[in-house]
């Protein structure tokens, strides 16, 4: 009976993973990087020439040919890590989750392989900053403007006792009447536009709009069709992006978390 | 599967399906539109024979349709999505609104502008429900948990619910449209974004019409590792359905229970294949790569204590009085309803329909298992909680079957996917049926139709409805377990 339930439910070791495991963790997004010293001309070509939307593209700047990675675009079929003969491989680290659409650029020498740097952050006062947020409340309303239903897997996901997100004060609610923070993803289905604004204007302020996964960052897949508006940012204001087709539960977390860093350090200025 | 592919574009194709719905000894498995090579329009009725085999009738269509609906109330649906996506005039449909395009639908986006008789909708008109004390109550499209979007229209007489009637098609993202044009090893990806927690299943029925149209044979290990995708799939499905049902009656040790079990079956599958729902690994002629037997190993582990976790607390939920008074008589689904609107999948099971892709047209691996189907005749909530349970045992055991029987060798074999070719392929995914159409034109996709299993079953949930209060209408819902976006697509 029920409390048998209980019983089992309490004698099975607990799941629950620690803040340190998850925050920047990206594994199994099967997002590419590159390994450094490794790339060269012809594989970035070879990577490039089977993306199948574009998220790595060639160009050249100043004499130096580059390898763009955006990984707002990439679904994470793994094809170029298969094609780029050992020059890229599934990160395990450094997939930037919650921050402005430019941030999900990387770029790579493509003569010696290295990383051209957009930007630095240190880890460390990363750290230092996350566990000064933890403990205050976020509450939330996910939206899904049009998405597959693939974000909203790892999403839910985020409630299980693995991740356990209540821990940080962090909830999600019915309404976006009661929410800090919106969750949206997919590309906006054109029968979705007027409920995303809606639901966008419903919301108090100050509000924070999280774009999840390639659809909800860059229409994905889904760019271009008749029956898609475009990206989240197309039709509301967006503070963070979190990519991944699916993004994991702990891209999920480290997104929403820099996303309020990023906006405890804009109340501050 | 063989693929029997009827060529055969005549109008007599239209008359032949209509023939054979109106003697009523076949089953409607879809309904579609395509353009032909010279822009003429044509009409595919794909039925299930009585012998269990697919048939594809084809034809020309020339000024109206005459609807089926009134016949086959299946067709519904299939019919208004051909109305909005071909222009095709249908004779004697009952409710021709649209179905794909909203009222707010701006004019001229629509997949082929020149012959579209879209552009702004008009406005959707509800049926009415007159009488004392009737109140609307509308839900959606934006709803309360972490779900897809839907509009759900009550009428109701104080708790009860006297109708109620779907408006959906949110997410449609024009991806049959979407297909056309790319070229064939593409598709797969596509297909995986269908409807993400389906994903491989999709994936897979993907491939299978690719194999088939090209009379390709995907080596037995790849064959073994899609059956294992395929059943690991339906096993989260299950376990994840169960516990919201647990938890939409306020059970929330179970529900928290399962979702980490879920979790514990994403885990090992991320440590496995490198990623959490088998994304990417299915392609036309096999797998991606392979999974070494170490990890196989780990994976049979999971699945083997995940079975046994849930099986224990599947039997003390259900045998606890305030679960069974729930869940019981609750949602009824009369197997005539689920009959005439043609339902698949556990949802067909639980009102008594014992039909199986798996088991009625075999591919893969399957070929080689004699499956067991579960059924149960009452229909309602508690039935479709006891075939999910069932079911997530059988998982167990053939992936369980498939990991100790694995054959040697390689797991994908080349395509000569640079060709023409008409082919599909159905596939037995959680929710039930799933099928794929393809039409190959030098490599290239010139049409791709999805029969989505919630496409089908959606129309039967409002019929599941009356008498019902309102309140427990999510938990209905969630026994169903229908995806929008697949719906929708």
């Amino acid at each position: 009976m029920i409390f048998d339930v209980a019983a089992q439910s309490l004698a099975s070791k607990s799941a629950l993973l620690p803040i340190e495991q998850l925050f920047g963790d990206c594994t199994a997004s099967r997002m590419p990087e590159v390994v450094a010293g490794r790339l060269n001309y012809e594989l970035a070509c070879k990577a490039a020439a089977v993306c199948p939307t574009q998220a790595l593209r060639l160009s050249e700047e100043d004499g130096c040919r580059r390898l763009m990675l955006d990984y707002g675009k990439c679904t994470g079929c793994g094809r170029c890590i298969e094609a780029g003969g050992g020059a890229l491989r599934a990160a395990a680290t450094g997939v930037p989750c919650g921050v402005t659409r430019a941030a999900l650029l990387r770029c790579w020498n493509t003569d010696n392989g290295s990383e051209i740097a957009f930007d630095e952050a240190s880890p460390d006062s990363i750290a230092r900053q996350i566990r000064s947020l933890l403990g205050r409340a976020l509450n939330i309303r996910q939206v899904d403007a049009g998405s597959c239903n693939g974000c909203e897997a790892e999403i839910g996901a985020l409630t299980s006792p693995y991740y356990d997100l209540e821990r940080f004060g962090i909830h999600f609610v019915a309404s976006p009447k009661h929410a800090d923070m919106l969750l949206v993803t997919g590309p906006v289905a054109r029968n979705m536009e007027q409920a995303l604004r809606r639901t966008y204007e419903a919301t108090p302020s100050p509000k924070l709009v999280v774009a999840v996964g390639a659809c909800g960052c860059s229409g994905g897949i889904f760019h271009g069709s008749y029956a898609v508006s475009g990206a989240i940012d197309a039709v509301i204001p967006v503070d963070g992006h979190i990519p991944g087709c699916p993004p994991t539960p702990a891209m999920l977390l480290t997104g929403i978390l820099n996303v309020l860093k990023g906006k405890q350090v804009r109340s501050y200025e | 599967m063989s693929a029997p592919v009827s060529s055969s574009r005549s109008s007599g194709g239209i008359a032949d399906a209509l023939a054979l719905l109106k003697a009523g000894n076949c089953r409607l498995v879809s309904i579609f539109g395509s353009i032909d090579d010279d822009g003429s329009r044509c009409v595919h009725y794909l039925l299930d024979t009585e012998k269990r085999e697919y048939r594809l009738y084809s034809g020309q269509v020339q000024g109206a349709l005459p609807s089926v609906t009134a016949i086959t109330p299946a067709a519904a649906w299939y019919e208004r999505e051909i109305h909005d996506l071909y222009g095709i005039a249908i004779e004697g449909h009952p409710n021709l609104q649209p179905l794909v395009f909203h009222e707010d639908w701006p004019e001229g986006a629509h997949p082929r502008p020149a012959i579209a008789n879209a552009g702004a909708a008009g406005e959707y008109r509800f049926l009415k429900v007159e009488g004392e004390g009737v109140c609307e109550v509308p839900v959606g499209p934006v709803h309360a948990g972490i779900i897809e979007p839907g509009h759900f229209r009550f009428s109701v007489v104080g708790d009860t619910v006297l109708h109620l009637e779907l408006h959906h098609f949110y997410t449609h993202k024009g991806t049959e449209a979407l297909m056309e044009g790319r070229q064939v090893p593409d598709g797969s990806m596509l297909a995986e974004s269908i409807s993400g927690d389906n994903c491989f299943a999709h994936a897979v029925t993907y491939c299978q019409a690719v194999e088939n149209a090209f009379g390709i044979s995907v080596p037995p290990r790849g064959r073994a590792l899609r059956l294992i995708g395929l059943e690991l799939e339906r096993m989260l499905a299950h376990i994840g359905d169960f516990g919201a049902l647990c938890g939409d009656v306020a059970f929330s040790v179970p529900a928290a229970y399962t979702a980490r079990l879920k979790e514990s079956l994403l885990r090992v599958s991320a440590d496995c294949t490198g990623t959490r729902f088998w994304r990417g690994l299915c392609r036309p002629g096999g797998m991606q790569y392979d999974l070494p037997a170490e990890k196989l190993r780990a994976l049979a582990d999971c699945v083997a204590e995940t079975a046994r976790d849930f099986a224990e607390l599947a039997q003390k939920c259900l045998e606890t009085p305030s679960i069974q008074n729930r869940f019981e008589t609750t949602g009824i689904l009369h197997r005539d309803l689920a009959r005439s609107l043609c339902v698949v999948g556990p949802v067909a099971r639980a009102s008594g329909l014992r039909l199986d892709v798996r088991r009625d047209h075999p591919y893969g691996r399957y070929r080689t298992f004699a499956l067991e189907v579960p059924s149960h005749s009452a229909g309602d909530v508690m039935a479709r909680a006891r075939i999910r349970t069932q079911e997530t045992q059988i998982s167990a055991r053939l992936i369980a079957h498939a990991i100790e029987e694995m054959p040697s060798g390689a797991v994908r074999i080349s395509i000569p996917w640079q060709a023409s070719a008409e082919g599909f392929s159905a596939v037995e995914s959680p929710r039930g049926e799933l099928l794929y159409y393809l039409r190959i034109n030098e490599g290239r996709i010139r049409r791709c139709h999805i029969k989505s299993p919630s496409f089908q079953n959606w129309p039967a949930l409002p019929l599941a409805m009356p008498g019902n209060i309102i309140a427990d209408f999510p938990l209905i819902n969630k026994s169903f377990n229908l995806s929008y976006s697949g719906c929708d697509r």
